[in-house]
């Protein structure tokens, strides 16, 4: 790879308050809502109640560091969704009770997910097509394709090991949370402090002048949707194993909720911008605010006004705190 | 942002829209035939499904399959993919082809509605399958999705005796389906003083939303929980999930509705209490032998109403086979 020291250089340094006064602001939202649901309903901070919430945002968060990747490259992922229901079908497939081992089932999802991610990526850099159409197509094909696999019914009869995958827990932290937990570490020293993360941000930051500075840029993008397929991939197999089916019409919607999280986390949609730490906050928040409506059994059709409030709300006041 | 960039971002999504709607608007390769043929020629029929996708739709449509090629009569059979407006437009195909008849599945009562009143203005008769439109069909063949909701809160009332706290897990609000099941899941509240709805939210006939509601109804209300109805069978085996990992199961009992392959095996092992049988086979076929009745002149049923079975571990051998 042309990829040489000097090329860590071209990192656009985006001033150090810009990417840490999001998350800061974010945390202090996030314990001032879980402050104001606590007095509403004291049950909303029992221990419980808070590992409810963190296991609930698992699956969000592992499909919203991966699109965090995507964005900062300056692009969009909506075949999350899709991908991750493909992905959940295909490990489902390979799960039945004595059939294959588990790590089989596990890696045949995570690699139909990249594979999704390969293909968006391919279509991205060689062919020239803009993200958000290349996975619009991604999104409406994933879904057929994994209609087809599935025969349009949903894949059950599952061992009792893959259902631990989300149903277990190691000393009483429920594994989707280790799992988010184990993607989110390695993301962020990744993204931080190797230097093929640090050309995805200079890649995001400025195209022109990180592929002046050596950097193959169109292969740091393809390798971004690849992981971010990978991430919707192991991001459908836990949704599968929580569910214990694997469903052609699961997930849907995912995408924009995943988009979401790391938006309210502080990520750029135009690139460049953003950390696994911010996106985990937001994806935290949205949870939150999930689990603390339906605590407070808040009518549907306002948990609804609700939840679009708080995330405008929350994204515009870490806006005006950057200024 | 300046307005040119502005612009090229509205011609963007622009594009993406147009191209999103041509991506999504797919119908099963059809087989060709000619309009206005001879009354000799086999009955083709245009079929428009609600979604391919759920479970219960396939099964609806290959029970209308298996009966067309018992008559000998050709399915056309387009997906309308939960959209009124990619139906209206499948109707506007049907018509354009000059199919004999229209089986309809609608979308929404008002949204699928025009697809009715355009093909009867052309000539050609319709029966609408499993569920309503305001427009008045030549023919309806389906079930009172009320008496669903009915029966399933009745099966509630009588576990629990006419005392008791329940919580409903509504499907996606503003579907047919879901406002006629919490209308008569409420109207047999209404008979039982003692039985409370202390909770209800939609979970989107999601079973994964489902389960992150149960696991939230069991954190903020624990013990008081003592039955639930889901308003289908994939959010009642979510729910069911959430109070199996709760240690709950064995106090609560759970109802859905749709009697689906998996809830069927969980009625049969016991996990599952109840759902209520809503029997896509004879919807069907019964849809198909109507159209071809029409078709002929043959007097028919201007509507067909199948029965709705509640299925517990007493009868569940009738179901599975």
């Amino acid at each position: 790879m042309p990829l040489s020291e000097k090329s860590n250089a071209t990192v656009p340094h985006t001033g150090s308050y810009r990417r840490i006064a999001g998350p800061y602001m974010l945390a202090i939202a996030i314990v001032a809502i879980g402050a104001i649901l606590a007095v509403l309903n004291p049950r909303f901070l029992a221990p419980a109640n808070l590992i409810n919430v963190i296991r609930q945002i698992s699956i969000n968060g592992i499909l919203a560091i991966g699109v965090t990747y995507v964005l900062l490259t300056g692009g969009v992922d909506l075949s999350l969704g899709s991908v991750a229901a493909l992905a959940g079908i295909f490990a489902a497939g390979l799960a039945h009770p004595g059939a294959m081992p588990l790590v089989a089932a596990v890696f045949a999802g995570v690699i139909a997910g990249s594979g999704c991610g390969l293909v968006n990526g391919i279509v991205v850099t060689r062919g020239r097509v803009p993200s958000f159409i290349a996975t619009l197509g991604m999104m409406t094909a994933a879904r057929g394709f994994a209609l087809v696999v599935s025969d349009g019914r949903p894949v059950t009869d599952l061992s009792a090991a893959f259902a631990q995958i989300a149903g277990g827990d190691w000393l009483g932290i429920p594994n989707p949370v280790l799992i988010l937990g184990a993607v989110a570490a390695v993301s962020h020293v990744f993204l931080r402090h190797i230097w093929a993360g640090r050309h995805i941000y200079a890649v995001g930051g400025n195209e022109n002048a990180a592929r002046a500075s050596g950097i193959d840029v169109d292969r740091v993008k393809v390798f971004a949707y690849v992981v971010c397929g990978a991430a919707a991939g192991l991001g459908g197999v836990v949704l599968a194993s929580r569910i214990t089916a694997g469903q052609p019409n699961a997930a849907i919607g995912y995408e924009l909720d995943a988009i979401a999280a790391a938006v309210i986390g502080g990520t750029s949609l135009s690139g460049g911008v953003g950390t696994v730490p911010g996106t985990l906050l937001g994806a935290l928040l949205i949870g939150e605010i999930n689990n603390g409506l339906d605590l407070l059994n808040v009518s549907s059709y306002y948990q609804q006004i609700t939840k679009g409030l708080i995330i405008v709300g929350a994204v515009c006041a870490q806006q005006r705190a950057r200024k | 942002m300046n307005p040119t960039k502005r612009r090229g971002n509205f011609a963007f999504i622009l594009v993406a829209a147009v191209l999103g709607a041509a991506l999504l608007t797919c119908c099963r390769p059809a087989p060709k035939q000619t309009a206005g043929a001879p009354p000799a020629h086999p009955i083709v029929i245009g079929v428009s499904l609600l979604n391919l996708s759920s479970e219960f739709i396939v099964m609806l449509d290959q029970a209308m399959e298996a009966k067309a090629s018992e008559l000998g009569v050709k399915l056309i059979v387009a997906d309308a993919q939960r959209d009124a407006a990619r139906q209206v437009q499948q109707a506007e195909n049907f018509i354009a082809q000059g199919v004999d008849i229209i089986i309809l599945n609608p979308c929404e009562v008002d949204g699928s509605s025009p697809a009715v009143e355009k093909a009867l203005a052309a000539g050609i008769p319709v029966v609408n399958v499993n569920s309503e439109t305001r427009a008045t069909p030549t023919a309806f063949v389906g079930s009172h999705d009320e008496e669903s909701g009915k029966i399933a809160m009745n099966y509630i009332a009588q576990r629990l005796h006419g005392q008791g706290n329940v919580v409903m897990i509504q499907g996606f609000l503003g579907q047919a389906a879901q406002i006629e099941r919490a209308q008569g899941a409420r109207e047999v509240l209404a008979q039982f003083p003692g039985l409370r709805l202390i909770a209800d939210q939609t979970a989107e006939w999601d079973r994964a939303k489902a389960m992150s509601l149960m696991e939230n109804w069991i954190q903020s209300y624990g013990s008081k929980i003592n039955a639930v109805f889901a308003q289908n069978d994939e959010m009642g085996v979510g729910a069911l999930h959430a109070l199996e990992e709760a240690h709950m199961k064995d106090k609560v009992p759970v109802v859905g509705i749709d009697a689906i392959a998996e809830a069927l095996q969980m009625v049969k092992a016991g996990r599952l209490d109840a759902t209520v049988f809503q029997d896509a086979r004879a919807q069907g076929s019964t849809a198909v032998e109507t159209a071809c009745r029409i078709v002929r002149g043959q007097p028919y049923e201007k509507q067909t109403f199948i029965p709705f079975q509640l299925v517990t571990a007493d009868n569940i051998g009738e179901f599975t086979k």
